[in-house]
């Protein structure tokens, strides 16, 4: 067994120099070049390792067994450094068995990963595009969201101008109308009166109507809040304060307790008004009228509801319900502008939920509603 | 005893007419003059232009404001009234079409005395009036 310094001796070899005639110039750019490549190997082999351990590259495993292939291969060509004054062959002959089978290792290692490697770069490519995708769908969201705040204050700047520009000439209908009732009145005969009454009645009316589209419209722009709103609270309010508008009536509110929905405390109190209002409205000829507000369980979801016993309505009509300006009674029975249930619907959608009703006629009306 | 005088600032000549009724249905011992644009208002009451012979000593009462006006806008009209010291005392009702919150905060922040819808009801606007009239002129002090 040659031990380890025998191995480094020289053991009769010629020193490579002796092939090169020791022709100075080919000598040092044979050990110039091989210095070059090793030192360049020696780093390359330095940065693939770091890489391997700071990013974690998938198929680490053949990047490890690559570096060493190359880190062999500087080591041989410092060898060959080595030994052009040094002969020690054998030292050599096994840093290239050494660099062979890391090699044949890499190569070997490398074929059965070929369709691997090709599918990653595959996915990257779909992973590019479809960042591309989301790139030009969020520029478009973005225009659209630029288009709709222009839109939202094209709606603003003209509800201030119909706050204006509507109210004024209903004002003269209303006030003139009235001036010729009271400086000539008694000088018409009764139909004019009767006929200039009607103008007076129609111009509030109109008045009545542009109020309910202005709120409609304010009630829906801007932006909705998302807190806990206690319903059962807001409605308590409601009934008291219809109960005080006509302390003679006898209705009886039943409400449940307690229940408390996430959404905006001003848009829910509204439409709460408007079903409250209908129900105390629809009851108004009714004996023994109730009105209830509670909760329902039904398929996961929780439905409230406000039924009265009141006059009800038809269900036929019933698609007609929540349309602007849609009554399903005379005005003169039960007045009204037919706009309260678009706003309950506008500001329930709002909400994400949805609104439908269930009557009877003469047995009264249940709305629902969820949020 | 100088007279009462109340300063009308109003474009519009039917709710101009409809004011001057209601003012005379309220019996106030006092003259109205009308000014129908904002430049108008601003000369009668820093006596200049076609007002230029008016008595600067000679205040309004108080003063009707509308806030859409011609040449000169209301608002601005009230931000030059509350910057004038001849007049930064004078009360001005704001008297309007508009319910928009942001005219009404606007119309204090300039310092409106106060801020009134013009109702479209001919009782409720006839009413308004005569309370409006009768709270300046007969409660409130002069100063």
């Amino acid at each position: 067994m040659k031990s380890l310094t025998s191995l480094f001796s020289a053991s009769g070899f010629m020193p490579h120099g002796h092939c090169y005639l020791w022709n100075g110039p080919l000598v040092w750019t044979m050990v110039s070049s091989d210095f070059l490549i090793g030192l360049a190997y020696a780093s390359i082999s330095i940065c693939l390792y770091l890489l391997v351990r700071r990013i974690k590259l998938p198929f680490s495993g053949m990047f490890l067994a690559f570096g060493l292939f190359i880190a062999a291969c500087g080591l041989t060509h410092f060898m060959e450094i080595y030994t052009l004054w040094i002969p020690a062959y054998w030292v050599s002959a096994f840093v290239k068995i050494v660099t062979a089978v890391a090699s044949v290792m890499t190569a070997i290692w490398l074929f059965p990963l070929m369709k691997r490697i090709m599918r990653l770069a595959c996915e990257v490519k779909v992973s590019d595009e479809r960042r591309v995708m989301l790139e030009d769908l969020t520029s478009k969201l973005r225009a659209k969201t630029v288009s709709l705040e222009a839109v939202n204050q094209e709606l603003e700047a003209f509800c201030h101008s119909v706050s204006h520009d509507l109210r004024a000439p209903l004002r003269s209908m209303m006030g003139f109308s009235n001036s010729v009732l009271d400086d000539f009145g008694d000088k018409l005969e009764p139909q004019a009166r009767a006929d200039i009454n009607r103008v007076i009645n129609a111009a509030k009316k109109m008045g009545d109507l542009v109020d309910g589209l202005l709120n409609l419209s304010k009630l829906t722009r801007g932006d909705i809040l998302n807190v806990p709103v206690n319903l059962s609270q807001l409605v308590s309010g409601i009934a008291t304060d219809l109960q005080a508008t006509a302390p003679q009536r006898q209705v009886s509110f039943v409400i449940e307790d307690d229940l408390i929905v996430r959404g905006d405390p001003h848009l829910l109190q509204a439409a709460l008004v408007n079903l409250l209002t209908n129900a105390w409205k629809f009851t108004g000829k009714t004996e023994n009228a109730r009105i209830e507000f509670g909760k329902k369980d039904e398929d996961k979801a929780f439905v409230y509801f406000v039924k009265d016993n009141g006059v009800g309505f038809d269900m036929q009509f019933s698609n007609k319900l929540f349309g602007t300006f849609q009554r399903l009674h005379p005005e003169r029975e039960f007045p009204g502008t037919g706009i309260g249930l678009a706003t309950v619907q506008r500001i329930i959608k709002r909400h994400g939920g949805e609104v439908w009703a269930h009557a009877r006629v003469s047995e009264g009306a249940t709305f629902y509603f969820t949020i | 005893m100088r007279e009462n005088k109340i300063l009308l600032i109003e474009d519009n000549s039917d709710d101009e007419e409809l004011t001057l009724r209601a003012l005379k249905k309220g019996q106030f011992s006092a003259t109205v003059d009308v000014v129908r644009d904002g430049a108008e208002a601003l000369d009668y009451l820093f006596c200049r232009g076609t007002y230029a012979k008016r008595n600067s000593k000679d205040l309004p009462r108080f003063a009707f404001l509308d806030l859409k006006l011609p040449k000169i806008d209301g608002l601005e009209v009230l931000k030059q009234i509350r910057a004038n010291p001849a007049t930064i005392y004078l009360p001005v009702v704001v008297f309007t079409s508009s319910q928009e919150s942001r005219d009404i905060n606007a119309a204090y922040s300039y310092g409106a005395n106060s801020y009134i819808v013009k109702p479209v009801d001919t009782t409720q606007f006839t009413d308004a009036i005569k309370q409006v009239g009768q709270y300046w002129l007969t409660f409130n002090e002069k100063l």
